[in-house]
Order: C-alpha cells, then sequence, then structure tokens
C-alpha cells in the first residue's frame, strides 16, 4: 500500500554514521537511520521491549541489537529477530534524494 | 520529545566515562576468539573426562569428578554470554551454544534469557531483581546458599512449574504472554530429553553419564554459587552500577572458565560488549566502577565480614 504521508529530509547522507545507525531528533520523535549494504532504512529509535535507546546498539549488516538485553530486529522490515524481542519495530520507508535522506513519517 | 529509559550505558556515554566511538569498538563481534576458546574449553572437558576415567577404581576418582564438576558449572557463564549474543557474530551459533549449556546445567536458554532480561533493567533492587541473591543473615545462611541446596531446589520446582504450565507471579512480570507456550515446552523437552537419556543408560546397563555428568554436576554447583555470590552480594541495594556490582580481578585460569564474567561491573554498564573485550572496556571503566582486587576470596571476606558485623556472637576468621 502506498503510503500517503509526505516524504521528509532528516539529514544529509553524508553525515550518517558508515554501515552504523544514527540517531536522529524528528519534532518530538526520535528516529534511528541505518546505514546498511542495501540501502538506508529508518526506525522509531526506542526498542519496543523496554524502552532503550537503539541507537546506542550494535549495528549489523541489517540487524539492530538493542544495548540494554540484546534484543535484535530486521531494520528492512522491523521483525524481531531474537528474544526478548518478540513485536515488529515501527519502521518508515527511506530513500536518498539529492545527498539528503527522506523518511515519510 | 519521546525519551530512551536511562541505562548505566546512556549514563556513562552523558557522563564522558565512554565515547561513542570507543562504545562501538568495544562492541565489535567476531566469531574467532569465541571458536579458539570453545576448541580450548573443549580440550579442557576431554581433560578432566580422562581424568575420572583414570581414576576409575580408585578414591581419586571423587576429586576427578569434582573438576570436572567445576568445569560444567561454568558452562553456566557460556550460556550467560550466549544470552548476550556476544560470543559469536553468527547469531545462530550463540543460540546453539546457548542451548546446550542450558541442557548440560539444567537451565532452559529461553527462559533464562527472559529471566536475565529484568536482572539487567532492575540490577540489585530488592523485590524487582528476580536473580538477587540477598546477603545472608547469618553464617548458617551463608554455607547453606554455599551448597547449592536451595538453588537445585528452585531450579527444579521452576522447571516442573513450568513443564505443568504454570508461571510464577514474578515470571510472569517478565516473559512475554507470546512466550509462554514456548517456556512451557522448552521445560517439557528438557525433561523428555533427560528422561529419554536415563531410559536409554537403563537399556544399555551403561550408567557412566551418572558419573561422568550428574555427580560431577552437583559436586560442582558449590564453586559456582561461590563464584557468582561475588557478583552483587554484598553491595549496596541501589541503582547504580558504580555501587551495586563488583568486579572482580582473578587469575587467567579463573577468567578463562568463567569467561571474563569477573569483569562484571564493565558487562553491566555495556552488556553488548563481548566477552573478549571486557579486559579493555575495564581499562576505560575500572575508575568509575567498584573493582575487588583481591579477587573471588576477598569478596567473600567482605560478605562473611559483613555478615558477622551483624551476628557478632559468630565468630569465623575472614
Ligand atoms: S529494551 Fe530492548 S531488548 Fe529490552
Amino acid at each position: 500500500m502506498v503510503s500517503e504521508k509526505p516524504w521528509r529530509d532528516v539529514v544529509e547522507a553524508s553525515k550518517l554514521e558508515k554501515n552504523w545507525v544514527t540517531r536522529i531528533e524528528i519534532g518530538p520523535r526520535l528516529i534511528a537511520i541505518y546505514d546498511t549494504p542495501s540501502g538506508v532504512y529508518a526506525s522509531l529509535a526506542l526498542c519496543n521491549h523496554g524502552g532503550a535507546d537503539l541507537c546506542d546498539g550494535y549495528f549489523d549488516g541489517h540487524v539492530i541489537e538493542c544495548p540494554l538485553h540484546q534484543g535484535a530486529f530486521d531494520v528492512r522490515d522491523g521483525n524481531p529477530v531474537s528474544a526478548p524481542a518478540t513485536r515488529a519495530m515501527r519502521v518508515f520507508e527511506t530513500r536518498i534524494e539529492n545527498g539528503m535522506v527522506q523518511v515519510r513519517l | 520529545m519521546s525519551k530512551a529509559i536511562v541505562t548505566p550505558l546512556t549514563q556513562a556515554l552523558a557522563e564522558g566515562k565512554l565515547t561513542r566511538e570507543e562504545l562501538k569498538r568495544f562492541m565489535q563481534r567476531s566469531n574467532g576468539p569465541g571458536l579458539r576458546r570453545l576448541a580450548l574449553w573443549i580440550l579442557l572437558l576431554a581433560f578432566t573426562t580422562t581424568l575420572i576415567t583414570l581414576s576409575w577404581n580408585s578414591w581419586l576418582l571423587w576429586p576427578a569428578m569434582f573438576l570436572q564438576g567445576v568445569v560444567l558449572v561454568h558452562h553456566f557463564s557460556l550460556q550467560h554470554e550466549c544470552v548476550h549474543y556476544t560470543v559469536f557474530r553468527t547469531r545462530w551459533l550463540n543460540d546453539l551454544v546457548g542451548q546446550i549449556c542450558g541442557l548440560i546445567i539444567i537451565l532452559p536458554h529461553r527462559f533464562f534469557r527472559y529471566e536475565h532480561c529484568d536482572h539487567h533493567t532492575y540490577t540489585q533492587l530488592t523485590g524487582e531483581d528476580p536473580e538477587l541473591i540477598p546477603l545472608p543473615k547469618t553464617l548458617g545462611q551463608y554455607f547453606l546458599y554455599l551448597s547449592a541446596l536451595p538453588y537445585w531446589r528452585g531450579k527444579f520446582t521452576e522447571v516442573f512449574r513450568h513443564a505443568r504450565g504454570n508461571l510464577s507471579e514474578v515470571e510472569l512480570r517478565f516473559i512475554p504472554k507470546v512466550e509462554h507456550k514456548a517456556v512451557f515446552w522448552d521445560a517439557r523437552r528438557m525433561l523428555a530429553l533427560y528422561g529419554a537419556v536415563f531410559l536409554a543408560m537403563a537399556l544399555t546397563g551403561w550408567w557412566g553419564l551418572i558419573w561422568y555428568w550428574i555427580i560431577p554436576l552437583f559436586l560442582g554447583e558449590p564453586v559456582m554459587r561461590f563464584v557468582r555470590m561475588t557478583e552483587h552480594v554484598g553491595r549496596p541495594t541501589v541503582a547504580q552500577m558504580s555501587e551495586n556490582t563488583r568486579t572482580n580481578l582473578v587469575s587467567s585460569p579463573m577468567a578463562f572458565l568463567c569467561w571474563n564474567m569477573n569483569y562484571h561491573a564493565e558487562h553491566h554498564y555495556v552488556a553488548s560488549v563481548p566477552f573478549h573485550a571486557l579486559p579493555r572496556l575495564h581499562e576505560k571503566l575500572k575508575d568509575h566502577i567498584f573493582v575487588e582486587k583481591g579477587g573471588y576470596l576477598a569478596a567473600h571476606r567482605d560478605i562473611l565480614r559483613q555478615i558477622l558485623r551483624r551476628n557478632p556472637g559468630q565468630k569465623a576468621e575472614v
């Protein structure tokens, strides 16, 4: 289904931490932007298990691991990869346009 | 602004004890160190197993079984690392090795993972930390805990409770509803497997596993209780990680056995750091944590002093 939400510029692509996760504040929200071998992805930054900041976690390939209990999610679709993560995390459509990372929020 | 919860890590970053770049470096995973240590581990097990075989018909069987037991109970340390996905970079390897360790020491891996989450969230907070070991009130309680009898009573009660499809009030707090059935089936599978092993021994008439595994496990568990007490017991029951946890500087054979978990405060600060990087993290954090330079023995001297201070009538040389 095509999202009706508008694209928003969030950060210059060159400012992303390479092959890692970058924390971005957009209004009241904390967003995690992931630089991966297959492109850029975005999710809510707070872990849906216990509220820790995923941006301080370990990132490997397409998997973000929470720093508090090591629950993990696939950043491409938000699906949980390892317990204690059991629910998908919220992900956002993401693209790079003219050097800017854009997210549909 | 949506706010992340405050954790020891967020505090360490905010207070500049650790920079983001350092954190990134410390967290890096690889399979090499874990596989190399596991190979040595298997050699060590082969060695202690051989000692049992060689001492079969003499009184030396008992010390040999004790040695085997000391190694066996330290599968807890390996399983603990696997719960944190910090032994191997390949995630499923951590799951596989963790499950095997759990079978060896009778600790279902999934259940332990969930319980351990709350231990990290509520470390050393009375009534909230499900792994909290209270400071014994008397010397009798201290030795009773070290005997591992209360531990085994708790473990067996727990596994049978799960196999019956029940969870305690405390367990309901940390195991999500979607996982209840899986926890029950883990316990049933585990008991069925043990049942099959005993049946196989009965059918073949070869009872060797009793001597190579079961008796050593029970002989060794007091050593694991001794080690586990040094992590938090006797430290203040407060939320501050710099206070509530003890890092113990131990000899390299002991650090090998416990997969560097003696660097316990460092581990609690940043649980994503693999075992092999903990000594380096220690160098970074050592001025901000409680370090027991005298190792396990000094930690127990401290615990005993606190018990005796409460009970001036009891005497012991500590
Ligand atoms: S808070 Fe993220 S796994 Fe528990």
